[in-house]
C-alpha cells in the first residue's frame, strides 16, 4: 500500500513538472503584460531540440541548455514582432505555436520511434539513503529539484523583491513605470525570453527525462495546459504549483483506478484532472474582485513610449 | 464491377497511398511502409506510386484523395479506419478509381477493405505471457476502447488463460494513439498494481522501455521493440499488410480487381506475423505458441470459442459455438478476468 502511495506520489512529481516549467516561465511573461500563447510551440521546440542533442551527446544538461537557447530564439521572434512592432499578440503567439509544432515535426523527422538510454542521475545516489522515501525520489530526475527551485525563485521576485515590482509596474501600468524611468520594453523582452527558456526546459523534460523517446507532437498539448494554468491560478506562483501536481496527481490517479476497474467510463477518467484542475482553482480564486486585481491590467496591450 | 475496366497490361498503373502520420521506423506507419516498399518491389517499373505522408485527417485527406484520383492513379489506397468515411464518400464521385481502406469497415462497388485479426496474434504472445508471470496478472496498455483494440486485449487473455485460468489483465487506457509520457504513466500504474508483464496497443516502443526500466516483460502488439531494449520484450507480432497491397496491385494489372473485405490473421498471406522471440523464452513454451498458431491456421483453434463469459459472467458464447466475425469486428465488451473498464461501463 504504500509502495503504491510512493509509486503515485513520485509519477505525480514527474507528470507535474513540464507544467510547473512551461506556467512558471509563462507567468512572468504575463506578469509583463505580455501574452505569449506560443507556449506549446516552445516547448515541442525545446523538445526536439533538446533530443537531438541528447542523442548525439548523451549529455542532457547540454539537450537542456541547448532547449532553452531554441525556446528564447522562438520568443526572440515573437517579441520582436509583439513587442517592438506591436502586432497582435494574441495572432502572433497562435501563430508562434503553430510554427513551433511544425518545426520541432520537421527537425525531428529523422528521430521517430528513436529512444534514448536512461542515466542514472548523480543526485539519485544522494537522496537514495533516505528512509521510506529515499529509493522513490532517488527515481526522480535532478530537473524535478530544479523546477521547486524555480518555483522559490518566481516566488521570490514577485512577493519580496524590488524587481517583482517594477516587472508588475510594467504589467499593469506601463505608461506610468516607464514615465518614472523604467524601460519597459527592454523588461518585456527579458520576461519573453524567460518564458521561452523556461518552456524549452519544459519541452526538454518531456522528451528526454518523461518519455526518453521521440514522437512527433510529443508534449501532447500540456503547453496549453501550462497556459491555462497561469490563467486559472490568477497569475499567482503558489497557485502554479498547486494546479500542475493536482493535474499531475489526478492524471496518476486515474490510470491507478482504471487498473483497480473503478466502474467509471474511461474518456471520462481522461477528462478528469482537467475537470479537478479547473474545479480546484475556480474554487479558490472565485474571488472576482481578487481576480481583477491579480490580472495583469495591461495583459496582452502592446506598449508604444510616448515622447 | 459496373464502370471499372481493366488496366490495359502494357500501361504503368498508377497507386496512390495516404497516411495520416508522418514516416516513423516503428508503429502502424512503419508496418504500412513495408508492405508498399514490397509492393513496388515485387512490380517495380509496372507501377507509379505516389505516397503521401502526416496529413491531417479529414479536410486535408479529402481533397488530395480527390487530387491523387483526379491525377489518374488507378489504385488508391487509405492507411486508416480514420479514412474509411472520406473513402467512402469519395468512391462513388470516381467510380473508375478503385479504393481500398487498411481498416476500413465494409466493402462498397468500388472500395474495397482489409484489416488484421490482431487476435490471432495477441492470443498466441497471450500464451508466453502466461508461462513467464510470477504474479498472475498481466496488464494491458490501451490507446482506445475501440473494437480492433478491445478484440486485441480479450484475445490476449484467452491466450493466457488457455494454459492458467487463474490469471487477470488489468487494463488501462491511455485515450491517446501517441502519448508517449501517458504511455509510461500507464506502464508505471500496472507494474505498481502487480502486473509483471506488460502489452498494449499504441505502439510506440516505450511500453517496452518503461517494462525494461521496471524489471518486468514486455510483449509488442502489432510492433516489435526487441531493438529498443536489451532483454525486457518476450515475444511480439506485428502487422505484415504486403499480401493485401501486392494481391490488390496483381488484380488490377490483371482486370480482375474485385472491392472485397478482407480480414486474415496469422499464416500463409496473413496480416499477423509472429516474430523475434526471446531466449528467455524456454523451448517448451515456444513450442506451445507454435503449436497455437499452427491450431489457428488449420481452424482448428479460435480464440473466441465458447463457453466464453464476459467481465460480469454472463455468457456470450455457448459452449461448442465461436464468436461470428460480426460480432469481433465490432467487439464492445471485455472477457471474464479483465480488470478495466470500458466506457459503455461493460
Amino acid at each position: 500500500m504504500i509502495d503504491q502511495l510512493l509509486s503515485i506520489l513520485v509519477a505525480t512529481l514527474v507528470a507535474g513538472t513540464p507544467l510547473v516549467y512551461a506556467a512558471l516561465g509563462e507567468l512572468v511573461v504575463e506578469r509583463s503584460g505580455v501574452l505569449n500563447l506560443g507556449v506549446e510551440g516552445m516547448m515541442l521546440t525545446g523538445a526536439i531540440v533538446a533530443f537531438a542533442v541528447v542523442a548525439a551527446t548523451g549529455n542532457v544538461w547540454l539537450g537542456t541548455g541547448a532547449a532553452m537557447l531554441a525556446g528564447m530564439a522562438l520568443s526572440l521572434v515573437f517579441a520582436v514582432l509583439a513587442i517592438s512592432l506591436q502586432a497582435n499578440q494574441v495572432a502572433i503567439g497562435l501563430a508562434l505555436a503553430i510554427f513551433g509544432t511544425g518545426l520541432s515535426a520537421f527537425l525531428g523527422q529523422a528521430y521517430v520511434g528513436t529512444a534514448l538510454v536512461a542515466e542514472p542521475s548523480a543526485l539519485g545516489g544522494l537522496v537514495a539513503g533516505l528512509p521510506l522515501v529515499g529509493p522513490s525520489l532517488a527515481r526522480l530526475h535532478p530537473l524535478v529539484y530544479l523546477s521547486w527551485l524555480l518555483f522559490a525563485g518566481v516566488w521570490y521576485l514577485c512577493r519580496r523583491t524590488r524587481a517583482g515590482l517594477v516587472l508588475q509596474a510594467v504589467g499593469e501600468a506601463p505608461a506610468a513605470a516607464f514615465a518614472i524611468g523604467y524601460p519597459v520594453i527592454a523588461i518585456r523582452y527579458a520576461a519573453t525570453l524567460f518564458g521561452g527558456a523556461m518552456a524549452g526546459v519544459a519541452g526538454a523534460y518531456v522528451s528526454v527525462v518523461y518519455a526518453a523517446l521521440w514522437t512527433e507532437g510529443i508534449t501532447a498539448g500540456r503547453g496549453w495546459i501550462g497556459l491555462a494554468l497561469v490563467v486559472f491560478a490568477t497569475w499567482r506562483p503558489e497557485r502554479v504549483m498547486l494546479g500542475a501536481y493536482l493535474f499531475g496527481g489526478v492524471s496518476m490517479l486515474q490510470l491507478f483506478a482504471q487498473g483497480q476497474g473503478v466502474a467509471v467510463p474511461t474518456e471520462l477518467m481522461t477528462a478528469l484532472p482537467y475537470l479537478a484542475t479547473i474545479l480546484v482553482l475556480v474554487l479558490i480564486s472565485r474571488d472576482s474582485t481578487l481576480i481583477r486585481l491579480n490580472v495583469p491590467a495591461s495583459l496582452g496591450k502592446p506598449f508604444r513610449a510616448e515622447t | 464491377m459496373p464502370g471499372i475496366r481493366g488496366a490495359a497490361a502494357a500501361d504503368v498503373l498508377k497507386v496512390g497511398i495516404i497516411h495520416l502520420a508522418a514516416e516513423s521506423d516503428t508503429g502502424w506507419e512503419a508496418d504500412q511502409k513495408r508492405a508498399s516498399d514490397a509492393m513496388e518491389a515485387a512490380f517495380k517499373d509496372r507501377l507509379k506510386t505516389t505516397v503521401l505522408w502526416n496529413i491531417f485527417p479529414p479536410q486535408d485527406n479529402e481533397r488530395l484523395f480527390r487530387q491523387l484520383a483526379t491525377q489518374g492513379n488507378k489504385l488508391i489506397f487509405g492507411t486508416s479506419f480514420s479514412q474509411y468515411a472520406i473513402l467512402k464518400k469519395l468512391a462513388p464521385m470516381f467510380p473508375d478509381t478503385r479504393w481500398e481502406c487498411c481498416a476500413g469497415i465494409e466493402a462498397t462497388d468500388n472500395l474495397g477493405v482489409f484489416e488484421a485479426r490482431a487476435y490471432e496474434g495477441t492470443y498466441v504472445t497471450g500464451i508466453a505471457a502466461a508461462r513467464m508471470t510470477k504474479s498472475n496478472v498481466l496488464g494491458w496498455v490501451g490507446a482506445y476502447p475501440v473494437p480492433q483494440v478491445i478484440y486485441s486485449l480479450n484475445g490476449f487473455l484467452q491466450g493466457a488463460r488457455s494454459v492458467n485460468p487463474d490469471i487477470v489483465l488489468k487494463v488501462v487506457w491511455a485515450n491517446a494513439w501517441i502519448d508517449p509520457a501517458k504511455e509510461k504513466d500507464a506502464v508505471a500504474a500496472l507494474v505498481a498494481q502487480g502486473a509483471d508483464v506488460i502489452s498494449g496497443s499504441p505502439n510506440t516502443p516505450v511500453q517496452a522501455l518503461a517494462a525494461e526500466a521496471a524489471g518486468v516483460w514486455a510483449i509488442g502488439s502489432t510492433g516489435d521493440f526487441s531493438n529498443y531494449v536489451k532483454k525486457a520484450q518476450l515475444t511480439s507480432f506485428v502487422l505484415d499488410w504486403s499480401p493485401a497491397y501486392i494481391e490488390s496491385v496483381q488484380a488490377t494489372l490483371d482486370g480482375t480487381w474485385k472491392p472485397t473485405s478482407r480480414w486474415r490473421g496469422l499464416g500463409e498471406g496473413g496480416f499477423c506475423k509472429m516474430t523475434t522471440n526471446s531466449p528467455e523464452l524456454p523451448e517448451s513454451v515456444v513450442a506451445e505458441m507454435k503449436a497455437a498458431e499452427d491450431a489457428i491456421v488449420a481452424g482448428k483453434l479460435h480464440p473466441f470459442a465458447g463457453p466464453l463469459k464476459d467481465q460480469s459472467g454472463k455468457e456470450r458464447v455457448a459452449a461448442g459455438a465461436v464468436l461470428a466475425d460480426a460480432d469481433i469486428r465490432g467487439m464492445n465488451w471485455l472477457v471474464e478476468g479483465v480488470q478495466g473498464n470500458l466506457s459503455n461501463g461493460g
